[in-house]
């Protein structure tokens, strides 16, 4: 394909051409080593790009966008009949793990999630982690997340979060940390699987080059948890998807994985519940749904039991589920163990509940009810980062360093004020990849967020999404601050 | 299957059929003004108002404009006419949205790409310059978006709605036409209008895809009554009032389970009544009983049929 392109020139440092003068930055790097060499399992992917010339490179990247824009990846940013739609930008360069890494990342999830699970079983039942004094009760009570009313409540297996996706970053040294769960309806999981399908059309011969295991399993994974959890009151569970409809942000995200499993997508409106048992309008009548994979937060989920102005819910839903007639993904309630005045308690649930140390540490945080901890995070807030404990999306946070006086001072006000609803961290570069902006190779930070599901056991499809924030020197990677992603990469093998 | 989808199936269909028509019939309109050019002088207003009757909507044109300029303008491209082209494929595309996950991806792709290209701004330009181009773009994206679909999807339930959404339009727009130019060019009778009447009846044919299947069948000059007899009982044009009526009444056979003699609900009715004036009656008798009151009865009965599914389908 490239046999017109002349013999790439003997690059002066490993970089060549395209990334000629790329710079590194004080964060580590995925790519390039401290004397710009790179790193063993990137050589083939730099020698390739090497190779190629910027246009050639860019005419890659139009395919790129195009192959996204075709296929309808994107989520909606505004609400009309015509709808403002946005494709989420994929860069082309992709994100590489190899299997000593992703080893450590699955064992270390796995570990996590099964200590977040047996946290939530304990809180919503004999609650000993209070009993015993590791958590203060208030954190739990005072979390905008705890479902008081679903205290005792059966949950099919005891499993509450089926399907996390949890964000890991770097720090400096290449350390992987946790920075949040996102155990309530986590998103981004299509795109992994999309990128994919994007780069082997794009770069083919790449891709032949390396040992790439594949995530085309998640659906068929995901579709037997749902399965699982039914299995206890249905021999052959009819399994559904419910979504908020057509202009959620995340619609893209419900159809595809609906038509991967095989299953029908639902909306609020072709749910109806008799006598606790839950059903879909069909063209022949009504028949019977036992496991949905909900992507309506709890709070629209049941009008009768939770906000009664939300018309996208099912009128009746949670008493089915308490009746044990459904089941739900995930189930009520499990935003408490991802909220950020819980987080930086898992790695003591993790040694509570499991009597293990935790693999994955998390990122240092303050915790401003803490008086003195208050006084530090007010001291140093222009180095760390504040983030609001009920919020996500990128949305209420500070970015100490990249903040103004005014900012800083608006929220040392509300750390005052609330010094319950905010936490503190220090301001971590995350690591950064090369990517390609306007004709050439730049560093741009990026996380990492692996899917994690459980059902008979926890499985973790080897691959993530890799979000990339794409300003220059941007920490923030959400999509809905201006992120892209990236195909990533599990090796079978360490090169 | 889902009541919802069932209903989006069809719809999405139903408008793709749809922007296909308006795009024939603008397309048809401006290659036959250009011929009539040199047949007829002065403006030609009655030709762009036959059209505007058959998609039954009303466009006045700004001060500076001609009616052919306001009407290629708005009909392609304004979100505030229910049947611009624009606005049916966006219809069509949102309701394939909803069921993205029930129907083939290639047919998503394909309308997807259809709606992309549409919005393109150098590709809007284009209905200025050389509007046959956008007009094909859009013709054949319906028609590659039907035929994707027929390859791809298994003819199941969800099949047959979209089968229905296409024919019951289909049927209206062949009728509408009819009507509407039937009524037009009843006056075209001396022999020196001939030549006119020959152009127009060959737009009419072109206007149902249906010229080139014309010409094979009768090997003669254009003449209207077999025009319409062609375009009316044919029973092997696709584009023929009794192809689609029988071809939905097909589909609606797969869907209730039922042949049509046995199914008596109102529209199963109405539409095999009309089914069976279409198949043993013959032109002249039409002809002569008064071609717009069958026209009419039809149109109605298409219409009745169609909300009758939908209060039978879709219980929302």
């Amino acid at each position: 394909m490239d046999s017109h392109e002349p013999a790439p020139p003997a690059a002066s440092n490993a970089v060549g051409r395209l990334g000629s003068e790329y710079a590194l930055s004080a964060a580590y790097d995925e790519m390039f080593d401290r004397d710009l060499q790179p790193r063993p399992h990137y050589r083939t992917l730099a020698r390739l790009l090497q190779s190629l010339t910027p246009d050639e490179f860019r005419r890659r990247k139009t395919m790129t966008d195009l192959s996204m824009r075709r296929d309808g990846v994107g989520f909606t940013v505004y609400r009309a009949e015509e709808g403002i739609e946005r494709v989420w930008p994929m860069d082309p360069v992709p994100r590489i793990i190899p299997a000593h890494e992703w080893q450590q990342i699955e064992i270390g999830l796995t570990q996590r999630i099964t200590a977040l699970n047996l946290f939530l079983d304990d809180i919503y039942h004999d609650q000993k982690i209070l009993k015993d004094r590791i958590l203060d009760p208030q954190l739990i009570y005072g979390g905008a997340y705890f479902r008081r009313e679903f205290v005792g409540a059966k949950v099919p297996k005891r499993i509450y979060i089926h399907v996390c996706g949890t964000d890991l970053i770097r720090d400096a040294d290449g350390n992987y940390l946790v920075l949040e769960d996102n155990g309530r309806t986590p998103s981004g999981v299509s795109y992994m699987l999309q990128n994919r399908q994007v780069l082997k059309r794009v770069f083919p011969l790449v891709f032949q080059q390396y040992n790439v295991r594949s995530t085309d399993d998640y659906p068929a994974a995901l579709l037997d948890v749902l399965k699982y959890i039914a299995s206890g009151f249905s021999a052959d569970p009819t399994a559904v998807l419910l979504s908020p409809g057509m202009f959620n942000s995340a619609y893209f995200e419900h159809s595809f994985l609906a038509q991967r499993m095989g299953i029908e997508l639902v909306e609020g409106r072709d749910l109806v519940v008799d006598q606790n048992r839950v059903f879909m309008r069909t063209t022949r009548g009504l028949q019977k749904v036992d496991t949905i994979y909900r992507r309506i937060d709890d709070d629209f989920l049941d009008p009768l039991t939770f906000r009664s102005d939300s018309m996208l819910g099912v009128p009746g839903l949670v008493n089915a589920y308490r009746a044990g007639n459904v089941a739900l993904a995930n189930s009520i309630g499990t935003g408490i163990a991802d909220d950020k005045g819980i987080y930086p308690f898992v790695p003591d649930m993790i040694r509570y509940y499991l009597k293990q140390d935790p693999i994955l540490p998390n990122v240092e945080t303050f915790r401003p009810e803490i008086p003195a901890q208050l006084d530090h995070v007010l001291a140093n807030i222009d180095k760390l980062v504040v983030k609001k404990v009920n919020e996500s999306g990128g949305y209420g946070m500070l970015v100490g360093p990249a903040s103004t006086k005014e900012q800083q001072d608006t929220f040392r006000d509300l750390l005052r004020a609330c010094p319950r609803d905010y936490i503190a961290q220090p301001t971590i570069q995350l690591s950064t990849h090369p990517t390609f902006v306007d004709g050439r190779l730049e560093g741009r930070h990026v996380d990492l967020r692996p899917f994690v599901l459980t059902g008979e056991k926890t499985v973790i499809v080897p691959g993530s999404l890799t979000r990339v924030a794409l300003p220059k020197g941007s920490l923030v990677v959400n999509s809905s601050q201006g992120g892209g992603s990236k195909d990533t990469w599990v090796l079978a093998t360490d090169e | 299957m889902l009541s919802r989808v069932a209903d989006a199936m069809y719809w999405m269909s139903r408008y793709l059929e749809r922007a296909e028509h308006v795009a024939r019939l603008l397309d048809v309109s401006f290659h036959t003004e250009l011929d009539l050019h040199g047949v007829l002088s002065g403006p030609l207003k009655l030709q762009w108002n036959a059209l505007l009757a058959i998609l039954q909507v009303d466009v006045i044109p700004e001060p500076e404009e001609s009616l052919q300029q306001a009407i290629s303008r708005r009909l392609t491209f304004e979100m505030e006419i229910p049947t611009s082209i624009m606005m049916c494929v966006n219809r069509s595309r949102n309701n394939a949205r909803s069921v993205r996950g029930s129907i083939a991806s290639e047919m998503w792709r394909e309308l997807n790409k259809l709606y992309w290209q549409l919005s393109d701004p150098d590709f809007r330009q284009q209905v200025l310059t050389s509007p046959h181009d956008l007009y094909q773009t859009v013709q054949v994206g319906s028609q590659l978006f039907q035929g994707i679909c027929d390859a791809t999807m298994s003819h199941d339930e969800s099949w047959q709605f979209i089968q229905l959404g296409k024919y019951l339009e289909r049927a209206d727009k062949t009728l509408r036409i009819l009507d509407v130019k039937s009524q037009l060019l009843s006056r075209l009778t001396s022999p020196t209008e001939l030549p006119l009447a020959n152009l127009q009846w060959g737009s009419v044919l072109m206007s149902c895809s249906a010229y080139e299947s014309y010409r094979r069948l009768y090997i003669s000059r254009v003449e209207h009554e077999r025009v319409i007899e062609f375009l009316l009982m044919n029973p092997e044009l696709p584009h023929s009032v009794r192809f689609c009526l029988e071809r939905a009444a097909d589909a609606l056979v797969e869907i209730s389970g039922k042949p049509l003699e046995r199914n008596d609900s109102p529209a199963a009715r109405r539409l095999g009544r009309i089914i069976s004036g279409l198949r043993y009656r013959d032109i002249d008798d039409l002809i002569e009983s008064g071609l717009h009151d069958v026209l009419a009865t039809a149109m109605a009965g298409v219409s009745q049929l169609s909300s009758s599914i939908q209060q039978q389908y879709s219980l929302h």
